[in-house]
């Protein structure tokens, strides 16, 4: 990351270039970007959206519609901002990146006497031993320390150089490469992949999913049954765990069977399927039928069921049950055809309060008459609760996609902020009985990294050939 | 048992906060060793309760790591909050710091023992919480939090500073002696926001990951997810401006306060709108 590098590739230079290389428009693209996410997250979105509109002045809702913000993080100028975000840090990209380049190889080919020039020295000290000697020892330090280390000699003089690190100018391209990256793994998931959900009863079996943002329905090529589906409770009450017994069927034949809980997806064929909700909702009826001769019959029925009626022509038909009708309690709606027509009522659990409470409803109103169709009567013993398990059924072939840009990005972070290019030059030179050393450093950024360089090269340096001298 | 502890936890950052004060005004090794013994002496307890709690959870049956709720997430946002200030404190060799983050550490203990809407107890994880990524994702946020907090509470010191040359003689002139250089100032705000920069993203990045294996999307415009954005995008922006256009001091020192206004919403004002991270209510 060099600093005012203001330094574009010169070449092609237009005002469009210009304008999109400029990092100016990056900090504003941000801000903006930043600033309308907030609008987002004050005006509800989507589903949430669609259950406000309603009590809210009619003005202000088309307002808001017209600038998209029931939607605003897939509306057009959202969009389009992102898009512009892209291409500003592309352009901004390639415009530097010759010059990051540029520094790369020279950081590797400078020759390396030029810093010591000029006798200014970010260390000197003075070393027993011949520079032969000392500048042996220096260089072992140095291998250790840096990645590339090259040795010159002149005239007793012993030039090392010692650089690593310059790989971390590319860091920022690596992050800025990670974002497009991760864009470009959403365009692919939203072009290719589906969001949709769908609501199984207990024993039910589906094909088809709700898309979200009502987007209509999306049939599967196979078939979800749901067998169980069960909340565990912890002691104090709290919820413990959803988990969904849920099967797959293909053509009919069972595929795979699996149970389903939250944080733990099931895959097939591509589709993942989630734990999402659950809640509950009518399940079978209890229903006696009574002949009007003494016979009596117990049938546990379920929505769409259908039975006939022993001793005359009638096929009878459960159209609805419901738990709760009402405020009158659990009824189930019958549709009985026969040779006269067809004929349709409630049957109520509660029919004897009912009519406490309306004397001669039944006479008034037919339909909730449980014995309108002579000379049968119908009564209803209850209704069970049962469990749907909610589901969120979705596909995005976009994930590894955005998965391989979030770990470049993370390892451009390692390279920008872990790393640095850091360079020193050693001379040592006779001087008197001993050697004189030079130390010059330089870095790119982490100056105390490279101090501590500098510090362990001259410290260990000192200590050991003290201790030679002691020996001699 | 850990909730006592952490209660005394709560004044004992409180005394340490004092004493950076009184060191701050009046200088003096005295003052400034005592604050930084009273920290020690915070965080330490602090350490040995959150581990009590954490081997609690398991006695009761329903061990979890605990950063589960708003209660075990404030007392972990302060834990590393003076952790992240200690080794700052000792890596730059000045307690100057110190005044300007105790008592944040400090007030965020005091939110979660005296809200009467923040409970103490270890209650069960709910079974969207139940994953691997818990720990990850959460640790990673509040290390990330907690250094932008640094950040702010330094940029509120570059404020306090000043931009003068000097000629302003007042009754704050006093301690402004004592508070480090711009340049050191400028210097440290940047690394916490880096530091804290790096940390989000790894935040955001693991948040991702559990989102996708638990709500089937790895990104969905949740409040929290966009204002965790928001911030990003702040201190992307800080950064840029930095390396690119040579900002410092000053504007260096509003960002980071305005970042920090960012991270308080992500952290607390979300609770507030509709959303999937509900957890944090109580």
């Amino acid at each position: 990351m060099a600093k005012g590098n203001n330094h574009p590739a010169g070449e092609k230079k237009n005002a469009v270039w210009s304008f999109f290389a400029s990092v100016r428009l990056t900090v504003f693209l941000l801000i903006v970007i930043a600033v309308t996410s907030i609008l987002g997250t004050l005006i509800p979105q989507q589903e949430e959206a669609q259950r406000i509109m309603r009590d809210m002045p009619p003005a202000l809702v088309s307002t808001l519609q017209a600038l998209q913000l029931f939607d605003m993080y897939h509306s057009v100028w959202f969009l389009l901002l992102l898009l512009l975000l892209a291409v500003n840090l592309t352009v901004c990209s390639l415009n530097r990146f010759p010059h990051t380049w540029r520094l790369f190889q020279s950081a590797r080919s400078r020759e390396p006497s030029s810093r010591l020039e000029g006798g200014a020295a970010d260390r000197i000290f003075t070393a027993g031993g011949t520079p032969a000697r000392v500048a042996g020892e220096v260089e072992g330090l140095l291998r250790r320390k840096f990645r590339r280390v090259r040795r010159t000699e002149e005239g007793g003089v012993v030039t090392l150089h010692g650089e690593k690190g310059a790989f971390s100018y590319f860091g920022v391209y690596v992050i800025h490469a990670s974002i497009l990256i991760i864009l470009a793994g959403a365009i692919i998931g939203s072009l290719s992949g589906f969001d949709g959900y769908v609501n199984i009863p207990e024993g039910g079996t589906v094909d088809t999913v709700k898309l979200r943002g009502g987007q209509g329905t999306r049939k599967l090529d196979f078939a979800v049954r749901c067998d169980r589906f069960a909340v565990e409770f912890y002691d104090n009450g709290m919820p413990k765990e959803y988990r969904s017994d849920l099967v797959f069927l293909k053509d009919g034949q069972v595929v795979k069977e699996g149970s389903l809980t939250v944080n733990h997806p099931i895959e097939f064929r591509g589709i993942r399927f989630y734990q999402a909700s659950y809640g509950n909702q009518p399940g079978a009826a209890l229903l006696t039928v009574m002949d009007g001769r003494g016979g009596k019959k117990l049938l546990k029925v379920s929505a769409g069921d259908q039975f006939e009626l022993g001793g005359r022509k009638a096929a009878v038909s459960v159209l609805r049950i419901e738990e709760n009708l009402m405020n009158m309690g659990p009824a189930v709606k019958l549709g009985i055809m026969s040779e006269e027509g067809g004929v349709a009522f409630w049957v109520f659990n509660r029919i004897r309060e009912i009519e406490e409470a309306n004397p001669g409803i039944t006479k008034q109103v037919p339909q909730f008459n449980p014995a309108v169709f002579k000379p049968f009567y119908f009564s209803l013993g209850g209704v069970e609760s049962a469990y749907f398990t909610g589901l969120q059924v979705s596909t995005d072939p976009g994930v590894p996609v955005v998965a391989t840009g979030a770990m470049l990005m993370v390892a451009g972070f390692m390279m920008i902020f872990f790393f640095s290019h850091r360079q020193v030059w050693v001379r040592v030179e006779g001087r008197g009985s001993g050697s004189r050393v030079r130390i010059v450093g330089r870095c790119s950024r982490d100056p105390a990294a490279l101090q501590r360089d500098m510090d362990t090269l001259a410290e260990v340096e000192r200590s050991k050939s003290a201790q030679e001298k002691s020996f001699q | 048992m850990n909730t006592v502890i952490l209660n005394w936890v709560t004044f004992i950052f409180f005394g340490a906060a004092v004493f950076y004060f009184i060191h701050m005004l009046r200088g003096g090794e005295f003052w400034g060793k005592a604050a930084t013994v009273t920290a020690f002496a915070g965080i330490a307890a602090q350490t040995v309760a959150l581990i009590l709690r954490w081997v609690e959870s398991y006695h009761m049956g329903i061990g979890h790591v605990p950063l589960s709720n708003l209660y075990e997430s404030l007392v972990f946002f302060a834990w590393t909050v003076m952790l992240l200030y200690l080794i700052m404190e000792w890596r730059i060799r000045s307690r100057s710091a110190g005044p300007f983050v105790t008592p944040f550490a400090f007030l965020l203990m005091a939110y979660a023992s005296i809200s009467p809407n923040i409970s103490g107890q270890i209650q069960p994880l709910i079974p969207a919480l139940k994953s691997n990524w818990l720990t990850s994702h959460v640790m990673t946020c509040f290390m990330g939090y907690a250094s932008f907090a640094i950040a702010g509470g330094l940029g509120f010191m570059y404020l306090v500073k000043g931009d003068d040359g000097g000629g302003r003689e007042g009754p704050s002139k006093s301690f402004r002696r004592f508070l480090p250089s711009r340049d050191d100032l400028d210097e440290l705000i940047y690394q916490c926001a880096i530091l804290g920069f790096i940390f989000l993203t790894l935040g955001i990045i693991t948040g991702a990951v559990w989102a996708h294996y638990a709500w089937g999307r790895y990104w969905g415009w949740d409040p929290k997810e966009t204002w965790s954005l928001i911030t990003w995008f702040v201190y992307a922006a800080m950064l840029h401006s930095r390396y690119v256009r040579g900002w410092r001091g000053r504007r260096m020192a509003v960002m980071a306060i305005v970042g920090l206004f960012c991270v308080l919403v992500t952290y607390l004002g979300v609770n507030y709108l509709p959303g999937l991270h509900s957890y944090i209510k109580s």
